[in-house]
């Protein structure tokens, strides 16, 4: 029997479903996704096609890795690994102890408002939630505030990482749905914002509604020499976030650039704070690595295989399945949401992106709605996926620095009303397009 | 899901992973050269908006050197993934199994990878040819078109066939060294 274009005879049916299955069985294993989705790939290449389309694999590859925005990525990741090792996040927090004061569940809406502003500065989590965990966390629970709500503060708003601009979420977003991604950052400022919002009115309502929820912290008031002192804190933060948003919102450098600027503006606040070292800008640089290797290889499976499965007709054939289940747009949209929020518990979200974004955008288009919009609340809806069980990311971030007496359990159960928040948000976002100002 | 996400990575000093061999911790050393490549990217980049703004004189090779570098480094991180065992995976009934039933696991996860980067080292293969050879065989390396061709092209085609090889060799490394028990 011929080998070659064997998997043919399966229809696209059948042959939609038999790369589904041999996806889902081969990731179940415990192979790394970047290879099943690689092995998947050329298995249909040869047994759909043959060997003569092999090259439109590797070109898929090629043009994959060599795009003047995905150079943003690795300097976005090696921001925040320096920022990681340097003591500015924690002075940051201390800073910000000025704006929580006496409020009811000060500490809480501090720890958002760092989030927001390590955020603004770089775009990835991880990091940015066992910073929290370490810094605000301890404090939180010192203070006697609920576990519960501690927690959610803590991995909710370190997952704004990916949602403020500058987001990696979006610049590969931007990649695959080949948008401006400046546009984007543009347009999930607002939203961004508006879910921050959504944290901090949680908090206040939580804390004034129980207020053995947030005590507030007692002894006596900060004098104003330290007051100064901790407002030194600020300065270094404000001043990258100054370079990084308004070179690309002024227009004076590319998201590229401008993500270059925020690297040497971390570089040389290290510097100015006398953290800087030769091991530091090692260690980062090879965790920087490290994480985009990570990023990248999925990157590489995932077009391979969509490369292939288009030319099968495969996406096509799942655009009309898609289209087909009704008349009315939003239905459709509410139909892809589902989809997106079901992947989000299990998948990573650069899969995510990476695989359903060539089959949902399309669509979208078609449909008459904005790219550019669904690119944001593609973002939000990934929020969902960094907190939702049996994976979220966030909760195994914290888990790996909290106490050892709060269980992964403990942490997904605090994460529930957040995510309910997030959905609020992505409700939002359908609801009132005009939220991204487009 | 993943692997990585149960543990942060702050810890500079992880190394590859034991049964990952001699090529591992060569591959290991390696990676100090690409993350360098990242960094100097950055001061490229960082250059050439200086030399834009302050000087009004923008380069031909900053943006083209730029990609250069960020391609060897994505390309390479993720031979460096493989040696560190950092690639993401699903985990939800490998970490369920038995130790020894793991171990099996382990063996044939690696081949299957192996597998996979042999055939796509095959795969670069047909496209270096095209990339870097004339159709009578001498040799001649793709560039990019630009105002400044440089040969960037044909080096990333050529570096990711050179990855896919030794990435397909460590996998193989790694399944013997799993079936050895070694730890």
């Amino acid at each position: 029997m011929e080998l070659f274009g064997s998997l043919q005879s399966l229809g696209i049916e059948g042959g939609t479903v038999a790369m589904f299955v041999m996806l889902l069985v081969l990731l179940v294993t415990g192979i790394p996704l970047a290879y099943v989705t690689l092995l998947v790939a050329l298995i249909f290449a040869l047994g759909w096609f043959g060997p003569m389309v092999v090259p439109l694999i590797t070109s898929r590859v090629y043009s994959f890795v060599s795009s003047f925005v995905f150079v943003s990525v690795p300097m976005f990741v090696l921001m925040a690994a320096i920022l990681d090792r340097s003591g500015i996040a924690r002075d940051l927090f201390d800073a910000m102890k000025l704006l929580g004061g006496r409020l009811r569940g000060g500490v809480a809406i501090q720890t958002i408002v760092v989030a927001v502003i390590l955020a603004a500065m770089s775009g990835i989590i991880g990091g940015e939630v066992v910073l929290l965990g370490l810094v605000a966390l301890p404090q939180m629970l010192r203070l006697g505030y609920d576990k519960h709500l501690a927690i959610g503060v803590v991995c909710a708003g370190g997952a704004l990482g990916t949602m403020v601009p500058p987001s990696i979420v979006l610049i590969i977003y931007g990649l695959t749905a080949n948008v401006s991604v400046g546009d984007l950052f543009t347009s999930a400022f607002l939203p961004g914002l508006m879910l921050a919002g959504f944290y901090v009115a949680y908090v206040l309502i939580r804390a004034y509604l129980n207020p053995q929820a947030a005590p507030i912290p007692e002894g006596p008031a900060v004098p104003t020499s330290e007051k100064l002192r901790l407002l030194k804190g600020l300065i270094l933060p404000l001043c990258v976030v100054a370079g990084v948003l308004g070179s690309i919102y002024g227009g004076i450098a590319s998201v590229t650039e401008a993500s270059a600027v925020g690297v040497a503006g971390v570089l040389l606040s290290t510097i100015v704070r006398g953290e800087f070292t030769l091991s530091l800008l090692r260690g980062a640089a090879l965790q920087t690595l490290r994480t985009v290797g990570m990023i990248v290889w999925i990157g590489i499976g995932a077009s391979a295989l969509v490369g292939v499965f288009n030319l099968m007709g495969g996406i096509k054939f799942v655009s009309e399945l898609i289209t087909g289940i009704s008349d009315n747009p939003t239905i459709i949209l509410l139909f892809m949401m589902l989809i997106l929020f079901v992947l989000g518990m299990f998948l990573d979200w650069v899969g995510i992106a990476l695989l359903t974004m060539p089959i949902f955008v399309p669509i979208i288009t078609e449909l008459g709605y904005d790219p550019v919009w669904f690119g944001v609340l593609f973002c939000m809806n990934m929020q969902v996926s960094f907190l939702s069980p049996p994976f979220g990311p966030a909760a195994f971030y914290l888990k790996s620095v909290a106490p050892p007496d709060i269980s992964l359990g403990t942490i997904f159960r605090s994460l529930l009303p957040f995510i309910a928040l997030q959905i609020l948000a992505v409700a939002m976002l359908i609801a009132f397009p005009g939220i991204t100002g487009r | 899901m993943a692997r990585e996400q149960s543990a942060p990575e702050t810890e500079d000093t992880a190394g590859p992973i034991a049964e990952a061999g001699f090529l591992g911790r060569l591959i290991d050393k390696g990676g100090l050269l690409f993350a360098a490549g990242i960094v100097l990217s950055m001061a490229i980049l960082i250059n050439e908006v200086v030399l834009r703004y302050a000087f009004n004189a923008p380069t031909i090779w900053a943006h083209e050197t730029t990609i250069f570098l960020c391609g060897v480094a994505f390309i390479y991180g993720g031979l460096y993934c493989c040696s560190h065992d950092k690639h993401i995976r699903v985990v939800l009934i490998y970490d369920a199994l038995p130790a020894r039933v793991r171990r099996a696991f382990d063996i044939v996860i690696s081949m299957i990878c192996a597998a996979a980067s042999a055939m796509f080292a095959w795969a670069s293969w047909i496209m270096v040819q095209r990339a870097a050879f004339r159709p009578d065989g001498s040799v001649r390396l793709e560039r990019s078109g630009s105002a400044w061709d440089p040969v960037y092209p044909g080096l990333i085609k050529i570096f990711l066939l050179i990855v896919m090889a030794v990435m397909a060799l460590q996998f193989v490394i790694l399944a013997i060294n799993y079936a050895k028990g070694r730890r």
